[in-house]
């Protein structure tokens, strides 16, 4: 440090001249960072504002001219009028047991094969790695047609089942790929090295040692697919739209696509206010993981 | 003998995986490729089957104006969502980056966008763009800037294929795509060590000149990555665009996605839809391909 100190000291020999103009850079980047900063909170805060502000009005009040800012009072009616109007109770149900579902049958799936493809060399190895990668990075799009009708072929067509499977296959890749990362970075191989050396063989050093000793991983990506399925719209729309049985997308998309929004703006907004919650909950409960766990996974493949 | 039975465990560990990937990943964009040469329109099926047309579809949609512009205003949207992504995650990770009181909530809260379903989020941003109602109009109208209020989603004055709606719309896709470049940006910006920074003190870098000249090199590659998945992402989009405006007004916002979609659920043409987004496996793959080769590299 003391080094450090007398290198820097021709500083303090500069002209009063050069320090006013350094300040004031200085102040002038402080203020252009508060203010692009405060324009940013502004833009990302402000829908999430107004869908919370809007759900608490009644539809006379979210309808003035010019908008009022805040509700009168608070009151839950809109709330209790969402689970009549659009039967988000229900809808929220059918997405729950589909992301569930998908999130068990794709982690369970994704760990076996991310674990080899992490752990061992084999013939293939990479081609699979590049197969999977390829299509998890090809927007779905590009495979919907054909997906439909092999569901329908199925029978499988407005059926959870089939929505499940679905689901399940497009859940993979990421979960492979996130996995992978996940157990080459934190999951030390003397750990079952030693249980080998016990005794076990490959499947029961997988199953007794590194799916325990990974548990926390495995469940943080588990949650980011259980969020993949409950926030798709695309295939739920196609491959699960009757009645009842719509997931909480489909039902608030087509609630807006009948014009619900129209007479119940307040209802709707607070259906998407039920909506978001859950998926709010698992974000905190995940913020731990993100950083290190979303860049490994994007950068590393 | 050991060998072997190690590979036999690692097959059988990735099968059920790779079956599912191949089923239903790659075997369907073969398919939509295919179907792309057939005709298949659902009214005709019965009495006509598939026959093969060669590239009739292709040529189909060269000679449609509006595909023409749905793919200028495709590569608009990339452009558009890929630039206020990475100007505004960057900015928005420098100031969550630092020290300072009420960081943890600041944080939470700018990252909650991330969990809002695209189909809520364009729900959301309708309403607030409502043209009669919007807060924005009456705080605009408020302060002398405007008079009469912007048609957010419904302005058709357009510039080229560039008009008002395409731009909200990029910006409702911004919004909900922010968070997760704002963290990968985080991410990029604690991998670099602090000392270069203090070696850049005692040179007396101001912090314009430490943000250009070490911050953004060294930001590139994790830029380039974010730049390449969004780009991919964008030139297949669907959700925000089908749901806030479905392609309207007068397609000034359709993009390839909701081109394709409603080729096949609309207008039953599953032969163009397969055109379309066969349109959309190539451009992508393209990107995709370098993007894998620069991976393998890096390995």
């Amino acid at each position: 440090m003391s080094r450090v100190a007398t290198m820097s000291r021709p500083d303090s020999r500069l002209t009063d001249t050069v320090t006013f103009r350094k300040r004031i850079t200085r102040i002038v980047t402080i203020a252009m960072v508060v203010l692009l900063s405060v324009f940013v909170m502004i833009y990302v805060l402000l829908p999430i504002y107004w869908m919370v502000k809007s759900s608490f009005q009644t539809n006379f009040e979210i309808r003035a001219s010019p908008p009022l800012w805040f509700p009168s009072s608070i009151s839950f009616q809109t709330y209790a009028d969402a689970t009549t109007v659009i039967p988000i109770v229900r809808y929220m149900l059918n997405s729950l047991f589909v992301a569930g579902t998908t999130a068990i049958l794709a982690t369970m799936i994704s760990a076996m094969a991310a674990y080899v493809l992490a752990r061992f060399r084999f013939p293939f190895a990479r081609l699979i790695l590049v197969i999977i990668l390829f299509t998890q990075l090809i927007p779905h799009i590009t495979r919907v047609f054909p997906i439909y009708f092999f569901i329908q072929d199925l029978g499988l067509l407005n059926t959870y089942v089939g929505l499940i499977f679905a689901y399940t296959g497009f859940s993979i890749p990421y979960a492979v790929l996130m996995l992978q990362s996940y157990f080459r970075s934190s999951c030390p191989p003397e750990l079952e090295e030693a249980g080998m050396i016990d005794g076990c063989g490959y499947f029961g050093a997988f199953r007794r040692i590194v799916l325990p000793v990974s548990m926390p991983g495995i469940a943080a990506i588990g949650t980011f697919t259980f969020l993949g399925a409950w926030n798709d719209f695309l295939w739920a729309s196609l491959l699960l739209n009757r009645g009842e049985m719509k997931t909480l997308q489909v039902g608030l998309r087509d609630f807006m696509g009948e014009g619900g929004t129209i007479a119940n703006a307040n209802v709707f907004m607070a259906a998407c206010v039920l909506a978001t919650i859950p998926a709010v909950i698992l974000f905190i409960f995940l913020q731990r993981h993100m950083v290190s766990g979303i860049s490994a996974g994007a950068i590393k493949g | 003998m050991l060998e072997s039975r190690k590979n036999i465990f690692c097959y059988l560990m990735v099968a059920p995986a790779l079956i599912l990937v191949i089923l239903l990943g790659i075997l369907p964009m073969i398919q939509s490729l295919r179907m792309a040469f057939v005709e298949y329109n659902l009214l005709t099926l019965r009495t006509k089957g598939t026959p093969f047309v060669g590239l009739d579809n292709f040529e189909y949609l060269f000679s449609d104006s509006v595909f023409i512009q749905t793919l200028v205003q495709t590569i608009m949207f990339v452009v558009i969502v890929v630039g206020f992504v990475i100007v505004l995650g960057v900015l928005a990770a420098q100031v969550l980056n630092r020290q300072f009181v009420g960081r943890t909530f600041l944080r939470t809260t700018f990252l909650l966008p991330w969990f809002i379903p695209p189909v809520i989020a364009a729900g959301i941003w309708r309403w607030l763009l409502n043209t009669n109602l919007s807060p924005i109009n009456s705080v605009l109208s408020d302060i002398g800037l405007i008079n009469g209020n912007i048609g957010f989603l419904t302005d058709t004055t357009s510039i080229g294929y560039f008009s008002l709606p395409m731009l909200v719309v990029s910006l409702v896709r911004t919004w909900n795509g922010l968070p997760f470049v704002t963290v990968m940006v985080l991410a990029g910006l604690q991998s670099i060590p602090s000392d270069i920074y203090e070696a850049a003190d005692i040179d007396g870098a101001s912090s314009w000149q430490k943000f250009t000249r070490l911050t953004l090199p060294l930001l590139r590659p994790v830029l380039v990555v974010i730049a390449t998945l969004l780009s991919i992402s964008g030139i297949g989009y669907f959700e925000v665009n089908y749901v806030m405006t479905g392609g309207g007004p007068r397609d000034l916002t359709n993009i390839l996605g909701v081109y394709a979609y409603d080729q096949a659920f609309s207008f039953y043409r599953f032969d163009y839809a397969a055109a379309a987004s066969s349109v959309i496996l190539i451009l992508t793959s393209f990107i995709a391909f370098f993007y894998i080769r620069y991976l393998l590299k890096e390995d």
